[in-house]
């Protein structure tokens, strides 16, 4: 009977070690996607504040040669306005996407403006948002894709059974509705 | 010793191909590269471009790091840029519009400069995605190769080992143990009517070895003027080697360092910013990038196993049209019912088990084995797909048939349909449809995905470099 308690013993002391050691392994695997989230994530907060910068800069030259296209201007001015103040990848996706729209009208409006267009600041400051915009698709796809892997990570089995009770939560993707589904273009 | 090797005219052949030998001694010395001393330790750049130091400094030998470290020169003229976005993921953009700069590039710059612009997405490419595209790269290299060497030469940094009197006179000189080969030969033999005339294989055969002997150490040398320039360049070397951590830079800290991280490359210092470019490398098997859905990444291939056999070839049943699978499929369930099943249904009995039983284990054999590709089959021929995407991944593999004097060829296509996940598989192709096929082109495919076979396809978008080059030629 000792040798059986004895074994026994053994064995739930392995098994305790085993367990241990797969709970400590699970949890450094899901902290290091959970750091590559949010390295991503900081990625793409680069990116928009380089293009936050920019806007002003840009406003200011457009302008200088069309002060009355004001009703353009404004909406640029009020879309970067609401993306800095938005949080969370969702709210901040979806305010990216209305500031991408009014730079586009702004860059629309442009064209009816040929002293404009061959402004060497104007396509200066052009050239480099539409780089600053295709830096910020790159970025949201690897931020989505570190999102896929960690969200993957936590929510299969057998780690979806206590990722939640050590803190590890699901995130959320930084796209606005109908992204990646059809060729992006970045060009403005 | 045999009679036919005293003969005088063997002893004048073998004569006159030693003194063969000897002429070409000679002129080996006489075109000897003396050991080149390195200059003093500077960080001075000479004028010439990363490929020529690459050229010069490796004594005539381009490497592949030629075309990393030309990159990453034209970026750090401004003519490109290189750009960090994640700790996998740098890219190299290309101006909105050319730079004036870009007319007068040298021809081996404008070959790295048009292999990014034609690989390019809204004038981005993945670095790791230089590797791609369609492109000859065996051409595309002996170009590039040709260039830096027509440059090195028009530089008055180097040329050729031999002159041309000194290849004319070893040419020349080589015709005279040919022709005592020919006449030895003659002396030696006999032939026979029918038989083959022996004189001229051993004639030929003399002439071509030295004739290749020749091409083999034909190459090129440092000229005087250019000796101190490499000297100089090697004392540039010395000092970038004193900085080890310009190993470790990434391509995009280029903007930071400058010319030195190409120079640093093309002097072999660099490696981590070269790796991560390959321009000049084949594409990775198993790793492709494709810009489909318009941004670039990285999809990972799988290949179904190779076939060892043509046994496993037709047991495995994957990779097949589903007719053939589905046919190949009952012939296997046949065989394996009638042969192992029967031996089971007779044994099974002996051991006391019911008849009933062991007819019903003959019929579950038969169907564990045929069962699964015969399902998949089914599905497939009931289920046709259509898939949109771009291809990542054409490959052959052969295999063996049952005809050891044949071997078989398995054509491969591996398709990224934009799904997040990056990891496909390749699916098997007829010949006739690889044949039409090219990396980067966005195609139709009318897919059996159960049992991993392209029927059909049609190409939707051609890759750009297939675009390119069957675009008319642009007006001058």
């Amino acid at each position: 009977m000792a040798i059986i308690a004895v074994a026994l013993f053994g064995i739930l002391v392995i098994l305790v070690i085993v367990g241990v050691v797969f709970l400590a392994m699970t949890y450094n695997r899901l902290v290091r996607r959970r750091n590559e989230v949010d390295n991503a994530w900081a990625q793409i907060d680069v990116q928009l504040k380089r293009r936050f910068d920019l806007i002003p800069n840009l406003v200011e030259t457009v302008r200088g040669y069309a002060a009355h296209e004001r009703q353009t201007l404004e909406a640029v001015v009020a879309a970067r306005a609401g993306a800095i103040n938005a949080t969370g990848p969702v709210q901040r996706a979806q305010a990216e996407g209305a500031l991408t729209g009014a730079l586009k009208s702004l860059f629309a409006v442009a064209e009816a403006y040929p002293e404009l267009k061959a402004n060497q600041n104007f396509l200066g400051l052009q050239e480099e948002l539409s780089a600053t915009e295709s830096r910020i698709g790159y970025t949201r796809q690897y931020y989505n894709d570190a999102v896929l892997t960690y969200n993957n990570a936590i929510q299969t089995v057998p780690t979806s059974l206590f990722a939640g009770s050590l803190g590890f939560r699901a995130r959320e993707y930084f796209q606005t509705p109908g992204d990646q589904r059809g060729p992006v273009q970045v060009r403005f | 010793m045999p009679a036919e090797i005293q003969h005088p005219s063997v002893i004048a052949a073998a004569g006159a191909v030693v003194a063969w030998f000897l002429l070409l001694l000679a002129m080996i010395f006489r075109t000897r590269v003396p050991d080149i001393t390195p200059g003093p330790p500077t960080s001075d750049l000479g004028p010439e471009s990363p490929a020529i130091v690459d050229y010069v400094t490796a004594n005539g030998r381009l490497s592949d790091e030629a075309a990393s470290a030309t990159l990453l020169d034209l970026a750090a003229r401004g003519i490109l840029r290189i750009e960090e976005i994640g700790p996998e993921l740098s890219l190299v953009r290309l101006r909105a519009h050319d730079p004036p700069e870009v007319a007068t590039l040298p021809e081996y710059e404008r070959l790295v400069y048009d292999h990014v612009r034609t690989l390019a997405r809204d004038r981005v490419v993945a670095t790791g995605a230089l590797a791609e595209g369609a492109r000859d790269l065996g051409e595309w290299w002996r170009r590039f190769r040709k260039a830096v060497l027509g440059e090195a030469r028009a530089a008055g940094l180097f040329m050729p080992r031999w002159s041309k009197p000194q290849m004319s006179l070893l040419s020349t000189a080589a015709f005279v143990p040919t022709a005592l080969v020919w006449v030895a030969t003659s002396q030696v033999t006999t032939t026979e009517r029918g038989e083959d005339d022996p004189r001229w294989a051993y004639a030929f055969g003399t002439l071509i070895a030295m004739g290749a002997i020749i091409g083999r150490l034909r190459g090129n040398r440092p000229t005087e003027r250019g000796r101190p320039v490499i000297a100089a360049w090697l004392g540039v070397r010395d000092h970038l080697a004193r900085n080890p951590r310009l190993n470790e830079q990434p391509a995009a800290a280029v903007t930071v360092w400058g010319r030195h991280l190409a120079y640093a490359a093309a002097l072999g210092l660099a490696g981590r910013a070269v790796v991560s470019l390959p321009v000049s490398l084949p594409a990775d098997d198993q790793r492709a990038w494709s810009d489909y859905g318009g941004l670039w990444h990285r999809v990972s291939v799988r290949y179904p196993r190779p076939r060892t056999s043509a046994l496993i070839h037709l047991l495995r049943l994957r990779c097949r049209p589903p007719v053939q699978v589905l046919f190949a499929a009952l012939a296997v369930g046949v065989i394996v019912f009638v042969f192992p099943g029967l031996l089971l249904r007779f044994l099974l009995p002996a051991f006391g088990i019911p008849e009933t039983l062991a007819r019903l284990a003959q019929l579950a054999v038969a169907l564990l084995v045929a069962g699964p590709p015969l399902l998949r089959a089914v599905i497939d021929l009931a289920t046709p797909t259509t898939v949109d995407g771009q291809v990542v991944r054409l490959r052959t593999t052969n295999f063996e048939t049952f005809s050891n004097e044949k071997k078989g060829l398995d054509h491969w296509m591996a398709l990224d349909d934009g799904r997040r996940h990056r990891e496909v598989t390749a699916h098997g192709l007829p010949g006739e449809l690889y044949d039409r096929l090219a990396e980067g082109d966005v195609v139709r495919v009318g897919v059996a995905a159960k049992t991993g076979w392209v029927h059909s396809g049609q190409v939707l978008q051609p890759s750009r470099y297939r675009a390119e080059r069957t675009a008319p030629p642009s007006p001058a």
